[in-house]
């Protein structure tokens, strides 16, 4: 009984901190007013936010398959989100035709 | 006895959702807001891995293990369309270009 309490508190912790991460991830993307900067603060939620989430919730779960795919789920993240946030901030150096009133660029490394 | 346990269960997960229903809602506004294509995209992608969080305390909540599958669907799906757009849309202003030097 006290273990399973222990148990539960634990993950409320871990839950709590990824929760406040999406909140910083939220308050970022507001804050800052270029895209390449929210990216920034955007891709801090997809590796970090639900790493963090779904380890509270595996430790609420136990081991058992449902943890298993939770897991599956991260690790899958930890592959895709620098593809998609490379794939975005090449799009955007790509199509902005005004890039150097916001970040210095050098002139051939944006042609693609 | 194991009662005043699931209850705590019960008010953590509501709670987290009450929350993370907040944060939809602000990605949401920002990628109605958002003045670029970029912006939009990056919005989405943040909405995606909220929703996935969302479908995972559900899995928890309801018992039913077989959410966790659509949570795996749910990121395949996701990420798969964040590199669809973006190809769609340099595509389009590829087109775009080509079209504005033939005219001159």
């Amino acid at each position: 009984m006290i273990l399973e309490w222990i148990r539960f508190i634990i993950g409320t912790v871990i839950l709590c901190v990824g929760l406040i991460t999406f909140a910083l991830e939220v308050f970022g993307v507001y804050r800052f007013h270029f895209v390449l900067n929210r990216m920034h603060a955007a891709a801090m939620g997809d590796t970090l936010g639900i790493g963090i989430s779904l380890i509270g919730l595996i430790i609420f779960s136990g081991f058992n398959f449902t943890s298993l795919k939770m897991l599956l789920v991260v690790i899958f993240l930890w592959f895709a989100s620098p593809v998609s946030s490379h794939l975005i901030a090449r799009l955007e150096v790509t199509t902005d035709e005004e890039l150097e009133k916001y970040c210095d660029v050098m002139p051939h490394e944006t042609a693609e | 006895m194991n009662t005043s346990l699931q209850n705590a269960y019960h008010v953590v997960f509501v709670g987290a959702l009450v929350f993370l229903a907040v944060m939809l809602l602000l990605c949401f506004i920002r990628a109605v807001k958002g003045p670029k294509v970029a912006d939009r995209i990056v919005a989405t992608n943040m909405m995606g891995t909220i929703v996935m969080v969302i479908i995972a305390i559900l899995a928890l909540l309801l018992k039913e293990g077989y959410l966790a599958d659509i949570c795996i669907i749910y990121a395949m799906i996701s990420f798969l369309a964040v590199i669809v757009l973006t190809k769609v849309y340099m595509g389009v202003y590829r087109e775009k270009k080509e079209k504005e030097e033939r005219g001159k």
